[in-house]
């Protein structure tokens, strides 16, 4: 047999963005994947060491266009940590449910283009992207913007937050919950979808390990690791939840570790919205920062993002960030393709693919 | 570090302060949940091991470091560039690195 190699992307729409494949194909049955990327390189790290603290959020929330506000979050307070600086209260709980409905939001746009990508499901596709679109609605009216919203400040957020804030929250958990529920029936009734997701893509929890896989596709393997219960901030500590996890490892249980999460996330969110505290108050400091005057140490932080583990590295200095390192989880899941897609067919690359979720703006910072 | 249970490799990163360099290996155990973070000073000379035969998530996070700072790592191949191609500088995260400068892309 004689090995054939095809040719996918840059532009491609299964590849969510900028990314190249080389495929060397024997028959039908992948022999080996070269993964092409830095075609969205802009060296975001360079970029960062160049501006005052409070400019670079802007940056932070282009890494991952699907969840801006995950990477804010985490930058915002890594430079809390830099100058010593406390979260109110109210802000720490604000900033949990945003988180949260930013990963319930960032979790249906996945579901929604892995369907598509595994074929004739454009129906969850528009589903999904209804309850996303009312999730966006809600974030556009605390920040103002609809996509990269910006409104997280050094000690909270950028404004107070609207007088019904709890009462749509609290009706927003519901309305998703009532419309989520309903995916099982669709999917996991689905042959389609069963057949091409079962077994396809499957990674052992050694491997998953070694390879340094990192949020859902890691518990999907089988270990139990989340930031938010094994290095809590905020007041995640205060919340209780399970991290869901598997132990198949394949294509099917990334996509059922995902889809629990949602769940707990509005557990998450609910419970933060009863214990929300009496004085409102979530109004940060202004834009205009001078950092830390002494040399400080170097300040490491990791948040749980919609896609893995984000940690920032980063060392101070007074006005500007001296060196910052952002390890993007996506980065270290798209390493794995090459390996979890030998010996598959060909049309279940795209299956594997998506099952990473990957965003290249993260992957090439 | 691996045999004291560090098992999980999450990211390798530099640090460049004009007289040396650091590098600043992110590692964890997932038995028992802690974090470390191994930093190692290279004064002389711009070249490290590779831990690749530990961990194999070092593939490309070492790949990213040499292609961002411009150290050679030793015992291991790395077949192509994998995030930029620049032609005239090595290393755009070093603080030597010009600002503004026009470098050009080596397009294949």
């Amino acid at each position: 047999m004689s090995i054939m190699r095809i040719n996918v992307g840059p532009i491609h729409p299964s590849t969510h963005g900028v990314l190249r494949l080389m495929v060397d194909v024997d028959g039908d049955s992948i022999v080996d994947v070269n993964t092409h990327i830095g075609f969205l390189h802009r060296g975001v790290e360079k970029l960062m060491e160049t501006r005052m603290y409070m400019q670079n959020p802007s940056y932070t929330e282009k890494m991952d266009y699907v969840a801006p506000l995950a990477w804010d979050d985490l930058y915002v307070h890594a430079v809390e940590i830099a100058l010593g600086k406390e979260v109110k209260e109210a802000a720490q709980y604000a900033r949990v449910i945003l988180d949260e409905f930013q990963r319930i939001a960032s979790h249906l746009l996945w579901l929604g283009t892995f369907c598509n990508d595994l074929g004739q499901m454009f129906t969850l596709f528009m589903w999904t992207f209804r309850e996303r679109a009312e999730i966006i609605k809600f974030l556009e009216d605390i920040a103002g913007s609809r996509m990269f919203y910006v409104n997280i400040r050094v000690g909270g957020l950028w404004k107070p937050l609207p007088a019904d804030f709890r009462e749509r929250a609290y009706k927003l958990a519901d309305y998703i919950e009532g419309h989520i529920s309903q995916y099982p029936e669709i999917l996991d009734k689905n042959p389609v979808f069963s057949e091409r997701t079962k077994g396809i893509g499957r990674l052992s929890l050694e491997d998953a390990i070694n390879m340094g896989a990192s949020g859902p596709v890691l518990r999907a393997s089988g270990l139990e690791y989340d930031t938010r219960k094994a290095m809590p901030y905020y007041v995640y500590d205060r919340a209780k939840f399970d991290v869901p996890t598997s132990s198949s490892g394949d294509a099917y249980a990334r996509y059922r570790v995902r889809f629990e999460e949602m769940k707990q996330s509005l557990s998450i969110i609910r419970q933060m919205l009863d214990n929300f505290p009496k004085n409102e108050d979530v109004v940060g400091m202004p834009i205009k920062l001078i950092g830390p005057q002494a040399k400080p140490d170097p300040v490491i932080l990791s948040h749980e993002l919609p896609r893995g583990e984000g940690i920032i590295y980063m060392i101070p200095d007074k006005q500007k960030p001296y060196r910052i390192y952002m390890r993007s989880p996506t980065y270290m899941n798209l390493s794995l393709l090459s390996h979890l897609s030998k010996n598959h067919k060909f049309a279940d690359l795209f299956s594997i693919l998506g099952s990473l979720d990957v965003i290249m703006a993260e992957i090439d910072k | 570090m691996k045999k004291k249970g560090f098992d999980y490799l999450k990211g390798i990163t530099a640090v460049d302060y004009k007289d040396h360099l650091e590098v600043v290996y992110i590692l964890f155990n997932t038995e028992n949940k802690k974090q470390e973070v191994v930093t190692v000073n290279l004064k002389d000379n711009n070249s490290i091991h590779t831990v690749i035969r530990l961990y194999k998530s070092a593939d490309w996070l070492e790949r990213e470091l040499s292609e961002m700072f411009g150290i050679t790592i030793l015992g291991r191949e790395a077949p192509r560039l994998l995030l930029e191609k620049w032609n005239g500088a090595d290393a755009p995260l070093r603080k030597s690195f010009e600002w503004g400068k026009d470098y050009k892309r080596n397009t294949p």
